[in-house]
């Protein structure tokens, strides 16, 4: 009841979008016949896209792409930046904290975006090479921000402690200092989601990683851009998608991180 | 203490009441039917250990209550607010801003009634009479300064102010003088009863019995959340007749912790020691030892105000403070600088207790577990053994299986720090660095501490013991005694050399406050 309570409206945001995404081209099954574009009704019951295609049936198609490479990004940005922060974190040597975070730092000062672009147009990537590249770029956001709650916790009497004793480093690091950073990577994690959707989107909108008219939720959104006014749902709904993913991917981070919390006062007499 | 009934203590108004007050968390009685009166210019003392229900009571003047808690009683405060000094009063102040915009910004939203062009003369002239109350000198420079450059106790005089500009009549001082050395000690001590001669009312919540000896008019013995005594403090300090007051009052430990017959050659020894803190991109050195020497089955005292350099001799043995020159030997043989470049056996040999106990351990993890852990890394014990051996040693130390099964949150600070000596301990040390680790304790667990401590000692193939305290009352009963100020080691000696004939003055004149503290140090 109170894990329902605590799940619940966070799961039910998510579930949509992220059903959409796995399952959706499943469920597709095959084209339609092209109509007009920017139709509504004749049916098509969320009517027609910019080149006459059934919308619901691109939304069903668009969800595969954008979650897989988004939350693909997410972990693999992670799973560079983890050991990285903890290693800088942990180490007494000035110059072994200043060869791991120095290069991320030089590539912090390249807007992402304009990184992407850059290694787009020298190697045009599928998918995978999306994914990597937009991983990649949030390597050094994801670092700093391992190595500056990790840096608190590992300056704490309890890691001296640990040393005292003689412990491993990898108990120090993942089992102290990991385990103490773990409320705010998570809600970092939740914020990065969204970033990287954001990133995997607009390098979808700019043709990078995806054909200008793939089924994607980030690129109907601004291939039918120009007909918003006439048939709104061609933009609404994959956006609401995409918002409710990472809307829900947030509430549900934030009630896993929940500690069960009395009320914060007593009665007074 | 002051002439009993200074004033006519009935004739006086009553500030605040407290009746019959109960605050339960969970079905358990945090204070259980606590009844006081505070009248104006009266200190009124809640005595007991930690735990007794002191600040909960003190709380419940705010009307502020832990979470969940259900409160019968009633709670009256007349015709005034009351104003609370933490025992951190750091934690209350906003570091962004100067100590003068803190104060004047609380009185210019007093002064919003008057006309414009007064404002600035009235706001200013509430700050003087607040500063003025609060024994804080504004030509001292405190008011352009930021909060992290006040010291301890001029932060706790600005919280005074601040509470005394918001019109408090009434104070409430938690621990004001916890963790702080006998000469700090003092000056809070004077500038309380300076406050309270203002005419201001002070509750003090303490466990440092001699500061409420000093200060106090009215005194309530708590323990368990109950009342055990109450009365005119002369009464209940000369003459108490409760078993608990009692043994909050016993006098300190002046029996010696090691055996003085058992004293044996060398174990450490700090030679030609110079210790570096990074500041501002600059190395100063802090302390500078030339020689300092542990003797097998003693314990030496290293006595110094808090800023004196001793916590960091502490860490340099441990190995904790890295950035230092000269050697520490161990049976003659170097130890590496760094704990991270010592072996097992070095790590094992030299071990250290730390003043925050809480601080010290994984708040994740069973305290059984984290103790085990010493014997499992440093001795090569494997997992059910070491456990057991832990189980074995917290046990002796008077921490039952149950207790010791829980996460740290679970336990008390004195059960933490009995905690942190038996992980200490499973590594069969033979240098135990103590720091601090009686700091922060009531008089009852830091006597029971020590005495557990003595008992380690004394024991055939105990560890030789380095104490680092402030108090001097901790330090009298080592066998050696290292006094440090400034960095220096002005002077050291057995503890006979040190207490009857000290020969610098600083030495002089901490044994002097102590002296006049009324404690006895007796060699």
């Amino acid at each position: 009841m109170n894990r329902l309570r605590r799940y619940g409206p966070g799961a039910a945001v998510v579930a949509i979008p992220l059903g959409l995404a796995l399952a959706g081209p499943f469920l597709a099954g095959e084209p339609s016949a092209r109509a007009a574009s920017f139709t509504l009704g004749g049916g098509h019951r969320l009517g027609t896209d910019f080149v006459g295609r059934d919308v619901v049936h691109q939304v069903l198609l668009g969800g595969r792409p954008v979650v897989l490479v988004a939350l693909a990004a997410t972990a693999l940005a992670y799973l560079v930046a983890l050991p990285l922060g903890l290693i800088s974190a942990l180490t007494h040597r000035r110059w072994l904290e200043e060869v791991l975070m120095r290069p991320p730092d030089v590539l912090l000062a390249v807007p992402s975006l304009l990184m992407i672009l850059l290694v787009a147009a020298a190697f045009p990537p599928g998918p995978v090479g999306l994914a990597l590249l937009v991983a990649f770029v949030s390597i050094p956001d994801a670092a700093r921000i391992v190595r500056a709650a990790a840096a608190e916790a590992a300056s704490r009497p309890a890691v001296e402690a640990l040393r005292m004793q003689g412990e491993s480093w990898w108990r120090i690091a993942v089992g102290y200092v990991g385990r103490s950073i773990l409320r705010t990577l998570a809600a970092d994690a939740g914020i990065r989601l969204t970033g990287v959707l954001y990133l995997v989107a607009t390098a979808a909108f700019l043709g990078i990683g995806v054909a200008p008219d793939a089924a994607d939720w980030a690129v109907m959104v601004d291939r039918n851009r120009t007909g918003l006014l006439i048939q709104p749902w061609a933009v609404v709904v994959p956006a609401l998608l995409i918002v409710a993913l990472t809307m829900g991917g947030n509430l549900l981070v934030d009630a896993a991180l929940q500690h069960r919390t009395p009320p914060r006062k007593g009665r007074r007499p | 203490m002051k002439p009993p009934m200074e004033q006519p203590m009935n004739e006086n108004p009553v500030l605040a009441s407290v009746t019959a007050l109960t605050v339960e968390v969970d079905g358990r009685a945090l204070v259980d039917r606590v009844s006081l009166r505070i009248r104006p210019g009266t200190v009124t003392a809640l005595v007991g250990a930690s735990g007794s229900g002191k600040t909960t009571t003190g709380l419940a003047l705010l009307g502020e209550y832990p979470a969940g808690a259900r409160v019968t009683g009633e709670v009256t405060v007349h015709g005034t607010r009351i104003g609370y000094v933490p025992q951190h009063p750091a934690a209350v102040l906003n570091p962004a801003r100067r100590t003068g915009a803190l104060l004047h910004d609380m009185a210019r939203r007093q002064v919003r009634d008057l006309p414009r062009p007064q404002r600035r003369t009235a706001a200013r002239q509430r700050v003087t009479e607040a500063l003025a109350d609060a024994q804080l000198d504004a030509s001292a420079g405190v008011l352009g300064r930021y909060p992290h450059q006040l010291s301890g106790g001029q932060q706790q005089r600005v919280v005074l102010a601040q509470a005394l500009l918001l019109g408090a009549r009434v104070i409430v001082a938690d621990e004001p003088t916890t963790g702080q050395d006998a000469l700090t000690k003092r000056r809070i001590v004077d500038q309380l009863a300076a406050v309270a001669a203002r005419g201001i009312a002070v509750l003090l919540l303490s466990h440092d019995l001699d500061v409420v000896r000093e200060l106090a008019d009215e005194v309530l013995v708590m323990r368990g959340g109950r009342v055990v005594e109450q009365g005119p403090a002369h009464r209940i300090l000369d003459g108490p007749t409760h078993p608990w007051t009692k043994e909050l009052l016993a006098e300190p430990r002046t029996l010696p912790y090691a055996d003085p017959g058992r004293t044996g050659e060398e174990l450490l020894t700090v030679d030609g020691l110079t210790a570096r803190h990074r500041t501002a991109g600059r190395r100063a050195p802090v302390l500078n030892v030339d020689r300092l020497t542990l003797r097998r089955g003693e314990c030496l005292a290293v006595v110094g105000r808090s800023g004196s350099g001793k916590t960091t001799l502490a860490r340099c043995l441990a190995g904790l403070h890295r950035d230092h020159t000269g050697q520490i030997l161990l049976d003659g043989t170097a130890l590496p600088r760094s704990l991270r470049d010592r072996s097992r056996e070095q790590l094992a040999a030299v071990q250290y207790v730390f003043q925050d106990a809480r601080a010290a351990f994984d708040e994740h993890r069973p305290v059984l577990d984290q103790v085990a852990r010493t014997a499992v890394r440093l001795r090569g014990a494997g997992h059910r053994e070491a456990t057991e051996e832990a189980r074995r040693t917290l046990t002796d130390l008077g921490l039952d299986d149950a207790l010791v099964r829980r996460a740290p949150g679970g336990l008390s600070g004195g059960e933490l720090q009995r905690a942190a000596l038996a992980r200490a301990l499973l590594a069969r040390p033979r240098v135990l660095v103590c720091d601090e680790i009686t700091s922060g304790l009531d008089p009852v667990t830091r006597r029971s501490l020590l005495d557990l401590l003595a008992t380690l000692i004394r024991r055939p193939g105990g560890p030789g013991v380095v104490l680092i305290t402030h108090d001097l009352d901790t330090a009298a009963p080592a066998t050696r005694l290292a006094v440090l100020d400034g960095g220096h080691i002005v002077e050291q000696g057995t503890r006979e050399q040190i207490l009857t004939a000290p020969r610098h003055p600083f030495t002089a004149a901490l044994l002097a406050a102590s002296r006049r503290w009324g404690a006895a140090v007796r060699p």
